[in-house]
């Protein structure tokens, strides 16, 4: 649209010069909104996310206690949906199994704490290290799989991870879990609180938002995106496909693994039901998609208005919250297939709410 | 001196189906080979086993003298080797312009950065009359411009081998004179080509030499006005019946006239083609 309409010395264009009668020249004919292009609406979600950055910061002074540990939450789940969004939105490799690095994550942190009496910091290089390098061993088989047949393998896998972590009771404590030192003298690293754990999350946000921010510029999410449109067109293309798969599934794994750290950490004892939990990954999944996946705000905005829905349904309406959340989330899946940072990007450049066309597009 | 391209005995099997069987040719700089066959010759296929996509069962594959046979497809694109495909194959979430420089960022010697791959694609729309188009998504394209994309990604490989796979399917006579001037300026430019086509009229008007398949095989190599006018290959095409026919009719007027008529060959539901 920019194109045809910003150019001084000649306010009627080619197409529009045969039918002044027909419209103001600004709003032509829709078009799609030229991909890779900064578009209002993405302005105003960086504006809006430095905003919430600065309250962020501020959180401690504002907030009380309980409501920073709900803001842990969001941001930790944020995190984990733009993590997925770079395996499962740019690259279009749907994983139903990143629960695992997130596990494998809260594992290392808590074994090398309890058992080895490590510190935090070190332990939580191994753990992204760990990550990245358990996603390059799963995505080297699976990776070779589309579509669902991905889906479902890595969901084996997660779900077979599990069981190998309830199985070695010695080293993981099996069922009845690990507990990290945390306070006293064994502690390693002294427990930062509600507000260090707000600061740990918010900084992984960062890093993560920032991450995905220079991939989706830079040659590496060309080839993801490529590869997420057509495979063997990427290949032709020169992309080294293989290559390129496995290292956004390590990116998404390592950043994953770091989520899960924190927090076991900040849980102190944790269970292989719980750190390997299906329901993580669903989360990361639908946050990501309601959001809009592959897109670099996306998985934020939906992370944190999911999140921030659940607790308050939770808070709210003890006994069907769930239920509730479920039913919202097929309505906003039906409504918003593109998610919510394409609808408001549509919205703006076609200047009307676009709310049903989904609903006529397929004649739901 | 090594020709562009060589491939020796070239086959693949799918279980007990000979797909492509020992196929055998060579395209030097500047020339243009053309491959024709009624459907599922294996002429894609064909293709594929020259770019990689599939690996061959046996024969091999030469680019310039440098065996690339079995190769990733990646590997064969620094070789600059680039292909079309028979479906448009389009990365819809991509601009046209980026669409193109998908192929200067990685398949170009060397890669190189989004900025330059961007310009690289430019000078590539604008040379393919397609730079009005650049910020469009490629679902936007009319059939024409959308086949003109296809061969623009290849070209922003800066290849020394171009294989279209039906890059005239579905065009306008119109629409497909360009589309032919473009083939012959790149073969002026050296470029060896290889060019699969179900419109003799551009079989005709830009090969050098045709290579007709049949159930995988070589049914037989010449230069496109006899390989037109060959019995075996409107046999091939079009059945025993009408060849006989032709034939017939062809001995009424004297002999004269082109043997395989402009409109031979199967053709997908709904798509214009250039009349006899």
């Amino acid at each position: 649209m920019a194109a045809t309409s910003a150019r001084p010395g000649m306010p009627e264009s080619e197409s529009e010069s045969a039918h002044p009668e027909l419209g103001a020249p600004t709003t032509g004919p829709p078009k799609a909104a030229p991909a890779g292009r900064t578009t209002a609406s993405q302005l105003a979600g960086w504006a809006l996310v430095l905003g919430l950055l600065v309250i962020c910061l501020l959180a401690p002074k504002l907030f009380i206690p309980s409501f920073l540990r709900t803001l842990s939450a969001v941001f930790m789940f944020a995190t984990l949906a733009q993590a997925w969004n770079i395996i499962g939105g740019f690259t279009g490799y749907p994983s139903f199994g990143n629960v695992v690095f997130f596990g494998l994550g809260g594992y290392t942190i808590a074994v090398l704490m309890a058992r080895s009496h490590w510190s935090f910091w070190p332990a939580l290089v191994v753990a992204v290290v760990l990550g990245a390098a358990y996603a390059m061993l799963i995505g080297i088989p699976t990776l070779r799989l589309k579509g669902h047949y991905f889906a479902i393998a890595t969901l084996g896998v997660a779900e077979g991870t599990r069981e190998i972590v309830l199985n070695v009771p010695k080293v993981t404590g099996g069922g009845a879990g690990i507990t990290v030192p945390a306070v006293g003298p064994s502690a390693t690293t002294s427990y930062p609180g509600n507000t260090g754990f707000l600061y740990y999350f918010l900084a992984l946000l960062v890093v993560a938002m920032l991450a995905v921010y220079a991939i989706a510029r830079s040659r590496f999410g060309f080839a993801l995106r490529a590869i997420n449109q057509d495979e063997d067109a990427a290949a032709a293309a020169g992309i080294n496909t293989t290559r390129m798969k496995i290292a956004a599934f390590m990116v998404s794994g390592a950043i994953t693994a770091a989520a899960g750290s924190i927090y076991a950490f900040q849980q102190v004892s944790i269970y292989p039901d719980r750190l390997f939990s299906v329901d993580i990954t669903v989360l990361m999944v639908i946050m990501a998609v309601i959001g809009g996946s592959g897109t670099v705000i996306g998985p934020l905005v939906g992370g944190v208005g999911l999140q921030f829905l659940s607790e308050y349904l939770r808070q709210n309406f003890t006994d069907y919250h769930t239920f509730i959340f479920g039913a919202i989330i097929i309505v906003a899946v039906v409504l918003l297939p593109e998610g919510a940072v394409r609808f408001a990007s549509e919205t703006v450049r076609q200047r009307r709410l676009p709310i049903m066309d989904n609903l006529r597009r397929y004649r739901l | 001196m090594t020709a562009a391209l060589e491939t020796r005995d070239l086959s693949v099997r799918f279980g007990g189906l000979k797909a492509v069987d020992g196929i055998s040719v060579t395209v030097e700089d500047g020339r243009v080979l053309g491959v024709i066959g009624p459907n599922g010759a294996g002429k894609s296929t064909f293709i594929n086993l020259i770019t990689g996509q599939i690996r061959p069962t046996r024969g091999k594959v030469l680019v310039g003298g440098r065996d690339l046979t079995g190769a990733k497809p990646w590997k064969i694109a620094a070789a600059r080797v680039a292909r079309t495909f028979q479906i448009n194959k389009p990365f819809r979430g991509l601009s046209v312009r980026d669409n193109v420089a998908i192929g200067a960022m990685f398949g170009a010697p060397g890669g190189g950065s989004v900025a330059k791959a961007r310009g690289v694609a430019d000078e590539v729309l604008e040379r393919l009359g397609l730079s009005g188009v650049a910020e469009l998504g490629p679902t936007e394209l009319s059939v024409a411009h959308a086949q003109r994309l296809e061969v623009a990604k290849a070209l922003a490989l800066r290849p020394r081998v171009l294989f279209l796979d039906e890059a005239m399917a579905g065009l306008r006579p119109a629409e497909m004179e360009p589309q032919l001037e473009l083939i012959r300026e790149l073969r002026r430019e050296g470029l060896a080509i290889v060019v699969v086509e179900h419109v003799m009229r551009a079989i005709r008007s830009v090969c050098d030499t045709v290579l007709v398949m049949q159930e995988g095989r070589e049914l037989l190599t010449g230069p496109p006005d006899e390989v037109l006018a060959d019995e075996r290959v409107i046999t091939a095409y079009l059945g025993q019946r009408y060849a006989e026919r032709q034939r017939a009719e062809r001995a009424e007027a004297g002999g004269s006239g082109p043997a395989v008529a402009d409109q031979v060959g199967p053709r997908p539901e709904g798509e214009t083609r250039a009349p006899g």
